[in-house]
């Protein structure tokens, strides 16, 4: 898996590449600002890039701007988005151009290697990852909603594991249930939520969040 | 019991009249007397402005104007601060508008060039009055005293009147002096009510128009200061992000190798945790420039010349501090000037490759003057996103006003002050 890093701050960017090269990951090229960064994405084809939100000049949403057009230049390309803090409408944006191999965190899962490595994997497998705390006020803002209120307790906790992007087996791990109950609660939530069925993990995490994202916009 | 000395203290008896009543006099006789000081700066101001007006029908009184105006509004001020220390505080108008035409046209500026001449005539011969009545008392009712000793030609009553020639005339010229003092404890009180009627009237503000104004301008600038409030917390919120937050976020990466190295290479763990001990430590250091930039220790523990000599040494170009500012002003004050000097000091290090820098700061009356200068090259310019214009939002938020002089070449000057707010 060829990683390109894109951080303006040195201490966070070395450390970063510190932790994914001893895992034995290869990062490729670190960056420090969008254009090094977008320049690295062409002449090093990574597979995977972790792109900060703030980057210079202004340190607002460059970060997400370069994802973007760097997925434009190379759609294969998974981006894990890094933020200091949960901005709804930067997931949001990033969202709207689909929820394959797009990722989502706050800054400090990074420190919990084994999830984060986790997040990174399903990315590059094109899968989802967003972070429980963008989930969790996806779910607070929505409240009001009807058919939200309709789920059990145990329905809301696999619908937010859904949300984050993880697959079956992982919500079965987390919840310490088998598959076969976390399979029955995802029906029941479809069925709920009136969404049509379905069986792949990136469609279903763009269901479940544009449900969630409508229900907030309804709210 | 309480309420019984309390009853007597409220009813002061029929002795206490006669002393109530010289310090009212008394009290008028001073009104009357600082009456004539601004009735003479009246006279002044009135001089000047007919002078403008000849200069005017001559064609070259327009340069003049802007001065005789200004002197007007400043006569003006004087007379409102010293009426408000012993009646109904006089608030001032809004500031004159810009433009010498709408300046004319302003109710405000009209109304203090009609009491200007009516105070430098009748408030100044008011005061004129009231001044010699206690000289012609004193005169008077000491005459028996002396009235031997003048050459016939001077002998008599302060007003003349008489040649006094023996011991009755100069008895009954004592009997003038004390019909002085009954004239000045009678009448005085409404001489100086006199004096300060026509200033009462025309220099308060404007029924509506002017307080609406006033009211605008103060809300703007409290909006102004809220705003360079947000300003400020905006500029903290980076810092903290930017900075402090992005250094922990580093130790948790740090910390997190670290233990995935323990398990694998605990040799090569230690030098991850140094690595993380170290942005650790910087996370600190930032926390404690973040919290400098807030309100500054020094400023805090010591003086504001303590402070801003802290600032110069800090800063590049060599720069001279000169502060005399006794006493202390308000915290928010001082840390506005503050950051004038440290904003100021850092544009001159950045952009005007002075050689040579200084800062003078004094308090007169209740004002804070804060004066930077450099031999740089000059051109400085708010409306090109230098600090200026954060200097001067901070400064109008406290009601302070800026001015800049910066000719291309230089040198730079930039002038700030601020109410003390103590």
């Amino acid at each position: 898996m060829r990683i390109v890093i894109a951080e303006d701050d040195a201490l966070l960017r070395e450390g970063l590449a510190l932790l994914l090269r001893a895992e034995s990951l290869d990062v490729v090229a670190t960056a420090e600002d969008p254009d090094t960064f977008l320049a690295a994405v062409d002449a090093e084809k990574p597979d995977v890039a972790i792109v900060d939100v703030r980057m210079p000049p202004t340190h607002t949403d460059e970060g997400i701007t370069a994802a973007v057009e760097a997925r434009r230049r190379r759609p294969e390309l998974a981006v894990l988005v890094l933020s200091a803090y949960v901005e709804q409408a930067f997931a949001t944006d990033l969202l709207a151009q689909g929820s394959a191999r797009l990722g989502y965190l706050l800054k400090e899962r990074v420190g919990r290697v084994e999830e984060f490595l986790d997040a990174l994997h399903r990315v590059a497998d094109g899968g989802t990852a967003i972070d429980p705390e963008v989930v969790a006020q996806l779910l607070t803002r929505s409240r009001p909603d009807a058919r939200l209120g309709r789920l059990s307790p145990r329905e809301r906790d696999v619908l937010a594991l859904m949300a984050e992007g993880l697959g079956n087996a992982a919500i079965a791990e987390r919840l310490v249930v088998t598959d076969g109950a976390v399979h029955k609660h995802i029906r029941n939530i479809f069925a709920k939520l009136d969404l049509a069925p379905t069986d792949r993990t990136d469609r279903r995490v763009a269901a479940v969040l544009h449900y969630l994202e409508d229900a907030r916009r309804r709210a | 019991m309480a309420t019984h000395d309390g009853a007597a203290a409220g009813r002061p008896g029929r002795s206490g009249a006669v002393p109530a009543r010289a310090r009212a006099a008394l009290d008028a006789l001073e009104h009357l007397i600082g009456g004539m000081g601004t009735g003479l700066l009246a006279l002044l101001a009135t001089l000047w402005l007919a002078l403008t007006a000849v200069a005017c029908l001559a064609g070259v009184g327009l340069l003049l104007l802007p001065s005789a105006l200004h002197a007007v509004r400043a006569v003006a001020d004087r007379e409102r601060a010293r009426l408000s220390r012993w009646g109904p505080e006089l608030i001032g108008p809004a500031e004159p508008p810009a433009g010498l035409r709408a300046a004319l046209a302003d109710r405000a500026v009209r109304r203090e060039a009609r009491w200007v001449c009516t105070h430098g005539i009748f408030g100044l011969l008011l005061g004129l009055i009231g001044a010699t009545l206690p000289l012609n008392a004193a005169h008077d009712i000491t005459f028996p005293l002396y009235w031997r000793l003048l050459p016939e030609s001077e002998s008599t009553a302060a007003l003349g009147w008489w040649t006094v020639r023996d011991w009755p005339g100069a008895l009954s010229v004592t009997l003038i002096g004390v019909l002085f003092v009954a004239a000045i404890v009678l009448c005085v009180p409404a001489l100086a009510r006199l004096q300060a009627w026509p200033g009462r009237r025309l220099l308060s503000p404007d029924p509506g128009t002017d307080l609406v104004l006033r009211v605008a301008e103060l809300t703007a600038t409290r909006a102004a200061a809220l705003d360079a409030h947000a300003t400020e917390l905006r500029r903290v919120e980076r810092a903290l992000h930017d900075g402090t937050q992005n250094r922990i976020v580093a130790v948790t990466v740090l910390l997190g190798a670290a233990r995935r190295a323990l398990t694998r290479n605990p040799a090569e763990a230690d030098a991850v945790l140094e690595r993380a001990q170290e942005a650790a430590e910087q996370a600190l250091a930032e926390l404690r420039a973040v919290v400098r930039s807030i309100l500054p220790p020094v400023l805090a523990d010591r003086s504001l010349p303590d402070a801003l000599t802290a600032l110069a040494a800090d800063c590049p170009v060599p720069c001279r501090v000169d502060a005399d500012v006794p006493g202390r002003c308000a915290a928010s004050v001082e840390a506005t000037a503050y950051f004038v000097v440290a904003e100021a000091l850092s544009n001159i290090a950045k952009h005007s490759g002075a050689r040579d820098a200084g800062v003078v700061v004094r308090r007169l009356d209740d004002r804070l003057h804060v004066e930077i200068h450099d031999d740089g090259r000059g051109g400085a310019d708010e409306r090109n996103g230098s600090g200026l214009t954060g200097i001067r939002r901070r400064t109008e938020a406290h009601d302070g006003t800026l001015e800049l002089a910066s000719p291309p070449g230089g040198p730079t000057t930039l002038k700030v002050t601020l109410p003390c707010g103590s």
